[in-house]
This record gives structure tokens, sequence and C-alpha cells, in this order.
């Protein structure tokens, strides 16, 4: 058996590889431009800014990304604003609300004397006495008599994770399933897509899809004239067919492939569907070769130290030495919701899982990923961070004992003490809720048979 | 009536020709279709005459009769640390163990001791400890339990446990004392009747060679009026998905006992199982919701367990790392294509470089 680092050195030539792949992808994909969006009319003092991981967003004047709190159904009850009914005040909440089966209500939450209000961590979006509804744009009274900017009537918020314009640390757009906690989702124009096809925010991108969810392809020996795409490749590949109307826009074309049937081009490329996918947003088809996913925008570099590592279900992003990255999620059982996976949120959850409340023990079953001296942030999704490993809490680099370790979207990333040999992943779905409300989750690049990389 | 019964034994006759035939070409592949720890249990739960253990929502009313005078810190996040730090101490929650004389299961150690289980066909020496510990919970015993349910659905739903084994060298499929056993992942759907719901024979499985060559095992075996005993298989690693946590399950000593047919195969799969991989395979794809649907108290089980591992010590600590433990399995014909075989392309390709395992 090779050892880890021997398999960490064939995972990064993967990893390379991989990187190979994207390029083919690339071809497809791009940083996201003007054109990616449907331009919606903005009251004054709004904007869509671009970010890297998300896409456009609208933010404030300040470039501060504005979020909404969809209302969501957990297992035995629900939170979030529904539509037109702001629900995130001033006034802390103090007690459990019981959505976190099978534990009651009722009971008094961790560090209460310092407990945030919920308008502490998202402050209300207000809007002036003279503010008229725009649009999709509306404008809601809070039980103060203050005046809340909504959009599609959720009412809408900045984030204290924000710290500089465009940073959208708050919340993704990532999918959040039942199970998951009622998060606050960035939002932003829809993107500029003909009828029938959708996109997907995935760890890898921003994939485009059917309306039906189903990926969406294209082969590298086609052009937006020509297919290469005949005979028996049909019996593997559907073509996205346009109907007879269908006009060109944008980075939108179409391709007539016989007398009165018409195909879909993006960015030059004819796309498809894989027959033999089994699942949506399946990346199954880009295994056959010159074929590869198709995506508005690609996700920002991993660290240049990072590796990917073939697993049971699918690719993992590892550190260098080939181990599974986790990424920690949490969400309190309040009815606000409020999130408790970042270094400034209350650790006693984390503290909890990943050692018994014990650091010492956490920092040996899940140890940071340690930046390597002169390892710089490649970009603002990963960053290099500062943590004091006892407490968890944010460092100065130069405090003595602090950490350089990396960090996805601000929160740290860990491996697993349980993970002997690169693919192994025995921590995904740790702590409660499978991981998704106080646990750890695999950092999934491709997974054929769970849609973790959603 | 004479008539009926005429046909009925020109159908037997039938029947045992077909099974004493060779398959063509010596081969024949069966894909999983029901998976579970076998427990036997009787209509009036005789073998757990303690009744049933309290699940975790039991045992927090229990610990905390009034959480609202103590913190989340105090009551569930203790009661989570423990679950995911488990220990193997005595605790003070009584645990109902079978008290049953009877078990499913083979004799794995060629022993027959005294804390052996009979089973009910007379045979003595059945090792199953893992019955032991988990036949008073309710979530484990079928057909309500939540284990049951969850993992009777997984098995055909989820692609990630597609396991199947195909059996090469057949001369019989009613006695043939040498043929080989390899066991594989598939990548494909089961098929199934109109309904969706009934899995029938015929259907054709790719190997998976894209995600599944760890998966691969050989062994060899013999057919006995029409049962397949195979060899130990050290270390099977079955995927085991029932909550969408990709998993495993790790059986050392692995064996297969199973009535053949033209059709499906059926019987057990015995071995020892890794303990912490039990555990951990439990409660990642639980988490305390589902296992306080089936009063299944992860702290309790995992000192259960721990107390009743027969197998594999470790050298350093003398404690048993494995359990013994037989599976029911189901199974349906398939034809098992290995496009490695062949040479044509993997249509799942290779073109994907991969690393690990």
């Amino acid at each position: 058996m090779r050892s880890l680092s021997e398999r960490g050195a064939a995972g990064y030539r993967a990893f390379l590889f991989l990187l190979a792949g994207f390029a083919a992808a690339m071809s497809v994909a791009g940083p996201a431009s003007a054109g990616d969006w449907r331009e919606v009319p903005l009251p004054p003092g709004f904007q869509v800014i671009v970010n890297e991981l998300e896409g456009p967003v609208f933010a404030d004047a300040e470039g501060r990304t504005l979020y909404e709190w969809p209302q969501h159904v957990l297992r035995n009850g629900y939170s979030g604003e529904a539509p037109g009914i702001p629900g995130c005040y001033g006034e802390p909440t103090t007690v459990t609300a019981g959505l976190m089966s099978p534990y009651p209500a009722g009971i008094p939450l961790p560090e209460r004397d310092r407990r945030p209000a919920c308008t502490a961590l998202w402050p209300p979006v207000l809007a002036s006495e003279q503010a008229e509804p725009v649009g999709d744009w509306s404008v809601l009274e809070r039980r103060d008599g203050s005046r809340q900017w909504a959009y599609q009537e959720q009412p809408l918020y900045t984030s204290v994770r924000d710290r500089r314009p465009g940073d959208v640390l708050g919340g993704t757009r990532r999918r959040y399933r039942r199970d998951d906690p009622a998060y606050r989702v960035p939002v932003g124009p829809p993107p500029a897509l003909p009828p029938g096809f959708a996109v997907k925010a995935t760890s890898v991108g921003r994939m485009l899809t059917t309306a039906s969810n189903d990926a969406l392809y294209a082969f590298a020996e086609d052009t937006a004239d020509s297919t290469a795409c005949r005979g028996d490749c049909l019996q593997r590949w559907a073509p996205a067919t346009a109907p007879a109307l269908a006009a060109a826009q944008g980075d939108w074309s179409l391709l007539e492939r016989s007398p009165g049937v018409r195909q879909w081009v993006f960015r030059g490329k004819p796309l498809y569907t894989h027959r033999l996918d089994r699942h949506s947003w399946s990346r199954q088809g880009s295994d056959v070769p010159g074929w590869s996913n198709v995506f508005l925008q690609p996700a920002p570099a991993v660290p240049a130290s990072f590796t990917v590592q073939s697993t049971l279900a699918g690719n993992v992003l590892a550190d260098s030495a080939g181990r599974t990255i986790y990424v920690y999620q949490c969400a309190d059982d309040s009815q606000d919701q409020l999130a408790c996976d970042h270094s400034d949120d209350t650790q006693v959850y984390r503290l909890a899982i990943c050692g018994a409340g014990d650091p010492q023990r956490c920092l040996a079953h899940w140890p940071y990923v340690r930046a390597a001296a002169g390892e710089e942030s490649p970009n603002r999704t990963w960053t290099i961070v500062a943590i004091d490993p006892l407490s968890g809490r944010f460092a100065a680099e130069d405090d003595p004992g602090a950490l350089r370790v990396w960090a996805y979207r601000d929160r740290p990333v860990y491996t697993f003490e349980r993970d002997k040999q690169p693919g192994d992943v025995h921590g995904g779905g740790i702590g409660e809720w499978r991981g998704m409300r106080n646990g750890l989750r695999a950092f999934w690049l491709r997974d054929d048979y769970m849609q973790g990389i959603l | 009536m004479r008539a009926v019964v005429a046909l009925g034994a020109a159908l037997c006759l039938v029947a045992a020709r077909a099974a004493a035939e060779a398959p063509p070409g010596n081969t024949i592949g069966y894909v999983f279709t029901d998976l579970f720890w076998s427990v036997y249990q009787t209509d009036g739960a005789e073998e757990c005459p303690q009744g049933f253990n309290d699940g975790p929502r039991e045992q927090f009313a229990a610990r905390f009769p009034a959480p609202e005078k103590l913190s989340v810190e105090e009551t569930r996040l203790a009661m989570e640390a423990a679950t995911w730090h488990p220990s193997g101490a005595p605790h003070d929650f009584a645990f109902h163990e079978i008290e049953s004389t009877y078990a499913y299961g083979l004799d794995l150690d060629g022993e027959s001791g005294p804390n052996d289980f009979r089973h009910p066909d007379g045979s003595p020496g059945i090792d199953n400890e893992i019955y032991r510990a988990v036949g008073c919970i309710i979530g484990f015993r079928g057909p309500d339990g939540v284990e049951y349910i969850f993992q009777s659905k997984a098995i055909k739903d989820e692609a990630y446990n597609r396991m199947m084994i195909n059996l090469t060298g057949v001369d019989s499929l009613e006695n043939d004392d040498s043929i080989t056993v390899t066991v594989y992942r598939g990548r494909d759907e089961l098929l199934t009747d109109a309904t969706g719901e009934a899995i029938m024979p015929g259907g054709t499985q790719r190997v998976d060679r894209r995600w599944g060559e760890s998966l691969i095992r050989h062994t060899r075996g013999r057919i006995e009026d029409g049962v397949l005993i195979t060899e130990p298989i050290d270390g099977l690693v079955i995927p085991w998905q029932n909550l969408q946590v990709p998993s495993v399950q790790r059986i050392r000593g692995a064996r297969f006992e199973l009535r053949l047919g033209q059709d499906g195969a059926e019987g057990l799969l015995a071995g020892y199982a890794d303990v912490d991989t039990f555990y951990y395979q439990l409660i990642r794809n639980d988490s305390t919701h589902h296992l306080a649907n089936g009063q299944i108290s992860a702290i309790s089980l995992y000192k259960a367990l721990r107390r009743l591992a027969d197998a594999y010590p470790d050298p350093e600590t003398g404690e048993h790392t494995a359990i013994s433990t037989a599976l029911d399995v189901r199974m349906t014909r398939v034809h098992i294509v290995d496009e490695a075989d062949d040479g044509r392309d993997d249509p799942g390709g290779s073109a994907f470089p991969v690393s690990g395992r």
C-alpha cells in the first residue's frame, strides 16, 4: 500500500488533469459578464455586483450583498419568512424552537448573555419614507413602523459577515434541503437564459441545466455552425432542441441540425443531454472523451497545494497529503436559525461534535488544514486566516499559538483523523442531521450518488 | 386434481433439469435486491422478554426531566457528544439483549460454545452477536423498523449500493464442487416491472470500474444441492448508503450461503463486522432524529457492540474489534457486463483520471 504522501502526489497529478478537464469546459464557461443575467429595474442606490462564486447579486450602494430568508419547512416545524412578512427583529431569542428533533423546545440557548439578536447579524435593508416600489422591488412595513425593502416580496437584509464590497459570506445559493437549516440566500437578477434552461450553483461552478435539472454537455469537436455528433453518437447524446420561433440572443444561438430540427448553442457549443445520466445535475457524461459539462461560471480556483481524490462515490477535494477536506455547517435551534458555523459565532456546537467539548480532542480528531509558509490566498473564496486553536476564534497572525489555516468562504476547513488514506471519507455526515445542521460535510467536487456538489 | 398434480410434478422436473444444466457460458450473475441484518423474531417478541429498548427520545426525557432549567450544552449537546464520541463504559440505562436460543446465521468459528445460538433448523454453533445487540431494538426489526425500512428501500433505489456476484465455471446450479465467485458493484438501475416496484430478472448491470474498483473481491465456492457455499473473503467492503451519506460496512471472513435459482438467489451473508465501521455507518446516516424514530440509542448500542464483540482482537489492547453477524440477502439474476474484459471503451470512460483507491 502506498503511503499517504505518495497517494497524495498521485492525487495532485489527477488534480492537474482535472484542471485540464476544466480548461476544456472553459471553452463554454467563463467569468460572469453583463450578458449573463437579465436586466431588471433597480431602485435608486442599488446595484448588481458579480461575485466569483455566486455570480451576479444585488447589493446596496456600499456594495453590501442583499439576502433573503425564505420560509423553509423543517421536519417538525418551519422557519424563515413568509413573503411580505419580516420576521427578523432586535430581540434576542433565548430558548430553542424545537426544530432539532428529537430534542424539545424551550431549552435555554448557549451563551444567552452574549447571544446576538437576529438584526445584529442581519441588518434589514431599510427604505426611506420616499422610497417607491420598482419592478419586483417593494417596500414592507416592519413592526416598529420602519420600512424595509423586499424583492419578490421577500424582505431584504445585509450580512455582518460581509466585510468588503462584493463579499457573499452570509449565505450561498447552493441547494439546501428539508434537513438543512432555514438559510439566508443571496438575491440577484435572474440569469439570461432561454425558456427551458436553468442554472444551479455547485461546488465547481454555476452549472447550466435544462429546466428539469438534466445536466447539459458540450462536445469538443462541435462548433457553433456544425456538429460532429451524428448517427450512433445520438444514441447516447440528445440534442437540446429549440422551438421553431426561438431566436438567438447574447451567448445563445441556434444550429439547424437537419431541416426543421434546431439545436440550442451556448457560447459557440451545441448543447446536449446525456441519455445515461442517472440523476439531476449529473457529471457522468463528462467521463466520455471530448465531452464536458457546461458552466456559466466556474468556481474560483482552489489552493494550489490541494489535490483531488477518487472515492467510492466520486471525487473529493483533499489537502496536499490527500486527506479529504471537510466544511463545518451549523445553525442553531432558534426560530431565528442563526448560523453557528463561523469563527465569530459561538463555538459550543462545533466543540461538542468535534471533541465532546474538549478543544484538544477537536484538534486531534478534526485538525485545521494548515497553510504552508509562503502560501497565499488565491481569491476571496479560499483564504488563509489566523485561528486561535483552542477557542476556534479568529486571531491576529502574530498572536502566540495562532495557526494559519485555510478557510472556505471565511470558514476554516478541516481534515478527519479517521481518514487514513486518500479517498477515505469517513467524516462526511458526522454531526447532527447528517452534518447539515451541526456537523461536517465532505467537500465534494463530483459525486455520482447523492448530489453532494449542490 | 390429478391433472394439477401431474402439471406440478412436470414443472418440478423441468426446474430440476434446468438447475442441473450449466448456465450459458458457465456463468451466472446476481444483483443484491435485499440486504439487512438478520433478526430472528417471533410474533410475540418472545426473544425480548424484557421488552424493547428505549431510544434517544426516551433517554433524554428520563435524564433531563426539566430541560428548561438547564441549557443546550447540558442537555442536547451532551447527548450528541456522547453519541459522536462513544464509550464502551457501562452507563445508567438498562439495555435489553436478545434472550433467545435461536438465531439465523452461520457457524463462523467451527465451534459450538455457550454463547452460540442454534439455528431454527436445529443447527448448533450459530455466531451472531450483532443480533444479540440489535434484536430488541425496534428500528432493526421488520417490517416496520426504521432501519429495516430505509435499508430495504435504499438497496433498490441507490446505485451506490448496487452490489452483485458473478459465478463463473459453473457446470450445474445443483452441484458443482468448484466455482469462482466475484463480487462487484454495478452501476445501473435495476430492471423492474411496469409498477417500478418489483425487481425483474434478466436486466443488465455494467461493472463499476469508475468508482468501485476497490470493491472487487474474488473467492472460491461450491454448490451443494442447489446451495452456494463460498470460502471466506477477508475484508469484504459493502457500500451502504441508506440515508444519503455514502459509507460502508466492512465484513471480515465474509462468506455467502445462498440457494441458487435461475431467476434469483437467497440466503445469508455472514462474517465479522468491524465494530466502529458498523457504528459510524449507522449514526452518520441516521443522525439522532432517525435513531429516535427507531428507538435506537446509539450511546447504549455502542456499549453493547463493544461488550459483545467476539473476534479480531486488537494486537495492543486485546479488545475485540469485530462482531459476528449475518445478513439476509436476496438477489435477482442479471447479466453482468464487465467492459474492462473485452477491450471496449468503458462507457463511464477512463478519460477522467483518478487516483487513490
